[in-house]
C-alpha cells in the first residue's frame, strides 16, 4: 500500500530553562496595583500565590517584548531589557537567534511563524548572502505549484551508472548498484560531536531510525546501538578493512576515513562486501579537487567535511566551496555518477536547500543535534560545566527533540521548494540559477553606481 | 468620457498628537530622588524642557526623559545633575532602549517615527534615524547631497504621482508618492483600517483593504480605498469591486513569496469569518497561486474580468521579486495592468514563516533598478506606473526607491509604527497585537481610536513630505518625479565600486 512519508512530531518541553531574550524587572516603587497583570496577554505578571497583595516576580520567559506593561505602569516601575545571557549564546555560525530558533523548533516540531517583517541583517557571510528563487505566476511556462504533500524530499545515496547496457534480447546487462533511498536529504552524523553519552547516541540513533535516514558513527560504537536502529540505517565509519568484521550483514553503507590509502581500503571492502555502498570522507585543503576526482572513481559517495561553521580549510564558506567542488565534478563528467554529502555548518532550516543548490545531494546534521537538546553552542565548551547539562539528557528526550527539529526543517524545506515550484528536492541540486547571489544581484542592479568613496 | 481627476494639492494641517503610552522608552532616564525639595532650579536651567515646575503646584513634575540629551550634557554649565543643591538628580542610559527595535527598524528609527507622527515636523536629512542598521540595501545607499545647503523657506515643490499612464481609464493622481499597503480586516483592527483610510483621504492618496473583505465603515472613504483580490478571494464581491477606484491583484507577497496568505485560527473571530464568508476559528489560507492563472494570457483574462465588472477601475498587479522579476513586470504590463507593484522580501506581514522573510526572493533594492531598466529598454516605461514596497521605512527610503527607478511606493509598517507599533512581531497568533493595532480582539482594539490614529498618520506624511522637499531643494529640483532613475545621485557603500 502507498504510504506517504510523515514525521510524527510531538511537543517535548525543554529540560532546562531556555534563556529568555528579554528580561523584565520590577523596581521597588511598585505599588502592586495589578495593572500589568490585567494588561499582559502572555501571563508574565501575576500575583503571588501565597500573598495575593503582592505581585510575583515577572516570568521573563513568557515575555514577548510588546512593552505594554512597561508603557502603562503608573509608577514606571517596570523595565524591559535585552538579556545579556541571550546575546552571549552561540558562536560562529550559531547566532543567538539561530540557537533560540532551534530550541523552539525542537520543542514544538513546527515551522516558526511570526508577524511583522524581517528584522535581521540585510545579508551576511556564506549562505546569508544568497536568496532562493520563487516562481511568479505570470510566466509563459512553469512547472506549477504542487500541494506541499506532493513535493518529494527523497534523495538516493548511491553510485549511478553513466548509462545502461542491454543485451540482444533487451535484457539489462548493467549491474545496478545498491542504493539508499532516503526520504529526507539530511543524515545524522555523530562522529564529530565533541562528546556524546551513550544515552544521547541511543536517542539520535532511534531518531534516525524513525526518520528512516542514515546514522553515521564510528564503527567502535556498533555494539551499543544494535537494538536502537535497523542495520540498514547504520553507516559505520571505518579506518581499516579489518574493521569490516564488526559490521553486520544488513548494513547498506560504510564510510572510510583516513588521509592516505583509503582507496586500497575501498577496494578491499568492495571485494569482501560487493553490494555495500562505499563513502569516503574527505577533508578540504590542498589538492581537494584531485582527491575529489580520484574519489569519484573509487567511491560511491563523497562526504565533504567542512568545519563546524561550514567553511573549508581555506576559510571559504560552503556557498562558494561547494559550488566549486560541484563544478569540478560536472566538468569531469562524473557528477551524476556519485553522490556528494556535505557536512558542517548546518545551523538553520534554510541551510539545507541552500547547500543543495550549491551542489550537495544531501547534508549531515551535526552540531544542530546538540543544540536541539539544549546545548548553547558555547565557544568554550566544557561538558562538566554545561549550563544546560546536556550530558544527562535521557534518550527519549534526545529522540523526541531531534525528530521535532527534523520535522520543522523538512517542512521549511517544503516551503522553499513550493515557492520555487519545484516538485522534487533532487532537481534542486546544483541549480544555482534558482538562487540569487548577492554579488550577482549587486552587479546587475547597482552597476555603474557611484560607490566605495566614503567622502561621497 | 473619461473623468479626469482635478489637479489639486491637499496638504492637510498637522496637529500635535501626543501619545502618553509611547513615552515609556527614551535614550536616557532622569531619576529624581526623594531628597528633592522641588526648588525648581533645574527647571529654570534645562533648555530642553526636561524639568518643569508648574506655578501653584507643591512639587515639581516628573522629568520628561524624552527631551534629555544624556550624560554628555555634563560639559554644559546648565547640567542639572551638577547644579542640583540637594544632589537629587541623576541621568543614565535607559536599559529599555536597547530592547526596542531591530536591525531593520532601529530603536532610533522607531522613536523618530513616533516623533514625526506626534509633531508632523520633518527630521533633518542627516539624522541617523533615516537609515537602519541592517548593513545592506537602503542602509548602504546614500544620497550624495551637495554640502552646505538648506531648504529655502516657501520652497515650491510637487510630490504627486500619476498612477495611470495608459490611454484608457481615469487619470488618478496621488499627492504624495505613497499609498497604503493591503492589510486585511482580521490582520489589523477596524480602527486601524479606518484611521489609515481617513489619513489617505486627507492626503489625497489611497489605502488598501487587503484580502479580508470591505468593512462598511470604510464606505465614507471609498474613493480612497483600494480593494485587493488575492487567491483566497476572501470578501471579494461584485459590489466591493465596483466601488473601488483601484483593484489590486495580489499574486504574491514579499514576506512570504510563493507561499500564499495565512490567517491563523485564533485571529479568525466570528466577525472576521463573517466578513470573509468563512468558518470562525479555522486557519484561513490563501493558496498560492491563482489556480486559474498559469500564463500571461490567463492573467489577461483575469484582469479583463475585473475590467468588465468595473470598467473605471485601475488595475494594479502586486508581485514579489523572483530572479525573473523583469519578465513578470513586462507580462503584467501586456496583460493590461496600469500599476506594477513589486513587493520585496523584507516587507511586512501579519504572519509568515520566518524562513521565507529572509530567504525567499530578493530584497526590493535589487528588483527596482532591474525592472526600471528593462521596462525602459522595452520602450514601455512611460506607460506603466512602477510601485515598490517591502522594507521601505523612512522618507529617505522612499526617495531612494524612486532614485532607483520606482514611481512611488506602498507603505504598511511605517503607518503602524506611527500608531504605536513596536514591531514585537506577535501579531500572528493568540489574541493578536497586545497593543491593539493588529488584532481583532474585542477588548484589545479599544486601546486606539481612529481620530487619534488618522492624525498620527497624517503627521507622519507631513513630516516625510517636508523631508522630500528638503532633498529636492538640495538638487534644485521641484518635482519628485525628476528624481526617478537618478542612480547617479546615490552612493553605494558596498565596499568596492560596482561596475558592469
Amino acid at each position: 500500500m502507498y504510504e506517504r512519508y510523515h514525521i510524527h512530531a510531538a511537543t517535548v518541553t525543554p529540560r532546562y530553562t531556555p534563556v529568555p531574550k528579554f528580561l523584565i524587572a520590577r523596581a521597588d516603587n511598585c505599588i502592586n496595583c495589578g495593572k500589568c497583570e490585567r494588561n499582559c496577554v502572555y501571563g508574565v505578571h501575576e500575583r503571588r500565590d501565597d500573598d495575593p497583595r503582592i505581585m510575583a516576580d515577572p516570568i521573563s520567559q513568557q515575555c514577548k517584548n510588546c512593552f505594554r506593561c512597561v508603557a502603562e505602569c503608573p509608577q514606571r516601575a517596570l523595565t524591559l531589557s535585552l538579556n545579556q545571557d541571550y546575546l552571549a549564546l552561540g558562536n560562529g555560525v550559531w547566532t543567538p537567534q539561530r540557537v533560540l530558533t532551534v530550541w523552539n523548533e525542537s520543542e514544538m516540531g513546527k515551522i516558526p511563524v511570526l508577524g511583522a517583517g524581517y528584522r535581521g541583517m540585510f545579508s551576511g557571510p556564506g549562505y546569508d548572502a544568497m536568496w532562493t528563487d520563487m516562481s511568479e505566476i505570470v510566466r509563459p511556462t512553469r512547472d506549477g505549484i504542487h500541494g506541499r504533500e506532493h513535493i518529494s524530499t527523497n534523495v538516493v545515496i548511491c553510485r549511478n551508472p553513466p548509462y545502461l547496457q542491454f543485451g540482444p534480447r533487451g535484457e539489462l546487462l548493467t549491474t545496478m548498484a545498491s542504493c539508499a533511498d532516503l526520504p529526507v536529504p539530511f543524515v545524522l552524523d555523530v562522529s564529530r560531536l565533541k562528546e556524546a553519552t551513550p544515552a544521547m547516541l541511543k536517542g539520535y540513533a532511534q531518531a534516525a531510525g524513525e526518520l528512516n535516514t542514515l546514522f553515521i558513527f564510528p564503527v567502535q560504537g556498533m555494539a551499543g546501538l544494535s537494538q536502537d536502529i535497523p542495520e540498514s540505517n547504520m553507516v559505520p565509519i571505518i579506518m581499516t578493512a579489518q574493521e569490516l568484521a564488526s559490521v553486520p550483514a544488513g548494513v547498506r553503507m560504510i564510510e572510510i576515513e583516513r588521509d592516505e590509502g583509503w582507496d586500497e581500503v575501498a577496494r578491499t571492502v568492495r571485494s569482501q562486501r560487493p553490494g555495500i555502498i562505499i563513502g569516503v570522507r574527505l577533508q578540504t585543503g590542498p589538492g581537494i579537487e584531485e582527491r575529489l576526482l580520484q574519489a569519484s572513481k573509487e567511491a560511491d559517495v563523497i562526504h565533504i567535511l567542512l568545519d563546524q561553521n561550514g567553511r573549508d580549510a581555506e576559510g571559504r564558506y560552503a556557498r562558494d566551496a561547494m559550488r566549486d567542488l560541484h563544478r569540478s565534478l560536472v566538468k569531469a563528467g562524473v557528477r551524476d555518477e556519485v553522490t556528494m554529502i556535505m557536512g558542517g555548518g548546518i545551523a538553520a532550516a534554510e541551510h539545507i536547500p541552500k547547500s543543495i543548490i550549491c551542489g550537495a545531494d544531501a547534508v549531515t546534521l551535526e552540531e544542530a543535534l546538540m543544540v536541539s537538546i539544549g546545548c548553547r553552542a558555547c565557544k568554550d565548551c566544557r561538558m562538566e560545566e554545561c549550563p544546560a547539562n546536556v550530558k544527562d539528557s535521557p534518550s527519549d528526550y534526545v529522540k523526541g527533540r531531534t525528530i521535532n527539529m527534523c520535522n520543522a526543517w523538512r517542512d521549511q524545506m517544503l516551503e522553499v521548494l513550493g515557492a520555487m515550484g519545484i516538485k522534487e528536492v533532487r532537481r534542486l541540486r546544483g541549480e544555482v540559477g534558482r538562487a540569487i547571489f548577492q554579488e550577482d544581484a549587486e552587479r546587475d542592479s547597482f552597476a555603474g553606481m557611484f560607490g566605495g568613496d566614503a567622502s561621497g | 468620457m473619461m473623468p479626469v481627476a482635478e489637479p489639486h494639492l491637499c496638504v492637510p494641517e498637522t496637529s500635535w498628537v501626543p501619545a502618553e503610552r509611547l513615552k515609556f522608552v527614551n535614550r536616557f532616564v532622569v531619576d529624581r530622588a526623594e531628597t528633592c525639595i522641588s526648588c525648581g532650579l533645574c527647571a529654570s536651567l534645562c533648555p530642553y524642557g526636561v524639568h518643569k515646575r508648574v506655578e501653584g503646584h507643591a512639587t515639581i513634575l516628573p522629568p520628561y526623559d524624552q527631551r534629555c540629551i544624556g550624560p554628555s550634557c555634563a560639559s554644559n554649565s546648565f547640567y542639572c545633575v551638577k547644579n542640583c543643591p540637594t544632589g537629587s538628580l541623576s541621568v543614565r542610559a535607559s536599559e529599555t532602549f536597547p530592547a526596542l527595535g531591530d536591525f531593520r527598524w532601529t530603536a532610533d528609527m522607531v522613536l523618530a517615527t513616533w516623533q514625526m507622527a506626534e509633531t508632523g515636523k520633518p527630521m533633518s536629512l542627516d539624522h541617523p534615524a533615516n537609515v537602519g542598521a541592517c548593513g545592506g540595501g537602503f542602509d548602504q545607499l546614500h544620497f550624495r547631497i551637495p554640502k552646505g545647503g538648506s531648504m529655502p523657506k516657501d520652497y515650491q515643490f510637487s510630490t504627486s504621482v500619476l498612477l495611470n499612464r495608459r490611454k484608457n481609464g481615469p487619470k488618478l493622481k496621488i499627492d504624495i508618492p505613497v499609498y497604503g499597503g493591503g492589510m486585511s480586516y482580521g490582520s489589523v483592527s477596524l480602527f486601524t483600517m479606518v484611521a489609515r483610510a481617513k489619513a489617505a483621504q486627507a492626503w489625497g492618496t489611497f489605502t488598501c483593504t487587503g484580502e479580508g473583505g470591505y468593512p462598511v465603515e470604510l464606505l465614507p472613504y471609498k474613493d480612497h480605498v483600494i480593494t485587493q483580490i488575492a487567491t483566497g478571494l476572501f470578501g471579494v464581491k461584485e459590489e466591493t469591486i465596483q466601488r473601488a477606484p483601484i483593484i489590486e491583484f495580489k499574486y504574491a507577497q514579499g514576506a512570504k513569496p510563493g507561499l500564499g496568505g495565512h490567517l491563523l485560527w485564533e485571529k479568525n473571530t466570528p466577525l472576521v469569518a463573517k466578513m470573509r464568508e468563512a468558518v470562525p476559528h479555522t486557519s484561513l489560507f490563501s493558496p498560492f497561486p491563482f489556480h486559474s492563472v498559469y500564463s500571461v494570457e490567463d492573467h489577461k483574462k483575469h484582469l479583463d474580468w475585473i475590467s468588465s465588472v468595473n470598467p473605471q477601475a485601475l488595475l494594479s498587479v502586486k508581485v514579489s521579486t523572483p530572479n525573473d522579476v523583469e519578465m513578470v513586470a513586462v507580462g503584467s504590463y501586456y496583460a493590461g495592468a496600469h500599476i506594477v507593484h513589486l513587493d520585496g522580501g523584507y516587507g511586512g506581514t501579519g504572519a509568515a514563516p520566518e524562513i521565507a522573510k529572509k530567504n525567499i526572493a530578493t530584497p526590493i533594492e535589487y528588483a527596482i533598478p532591474k525592472v526600471h531598466r528593462f521596462l525602459t529598454n522595452e520602450g514601455i516605461r512611460e506607460e506603466v506606473t512602477l510601485i515598490a514596497s517591502g522594507g521601505i521605512r523612512t522618507a529617505l527610503d522612499v526617495a531612494k526607491a524612486i532614485a532607483l527607478g520606482a514611481d512611488g511606493v506602498v507603505i504598511g509598517t511605517a503607518e503602524l509604527v506611527a500608531l504605536g507599533c513596536v514591531r514585537c512581531g506577535n501579531c500572528e497568533s493568540g489574541r493578536g497585537c497586545p497593543r491593539g493595532i493588529a488584532t481583532t480582539d474585542p477588548e484589545l482594539i479599544h486601546q486606539m481610536d481612529t481620530e487619534w490614529g488618522s492624525k498620527r498618520i497624517i503627521n507622519l506624511y507631513s513630516a516625510w513630505r517636508g523631508q522630500w522637499g528638503d532633498l529636492l531643494s538640495r538638487y534644485d529640483m521641484h518635482d519628485l518625479s525628476e528624481l526617478r532613475g537618478r542612480t547617479d545621485l546615490l552612493r553605494f557603500e558596498g565596499g568596492k565600486e560596482v561596475r558592469a
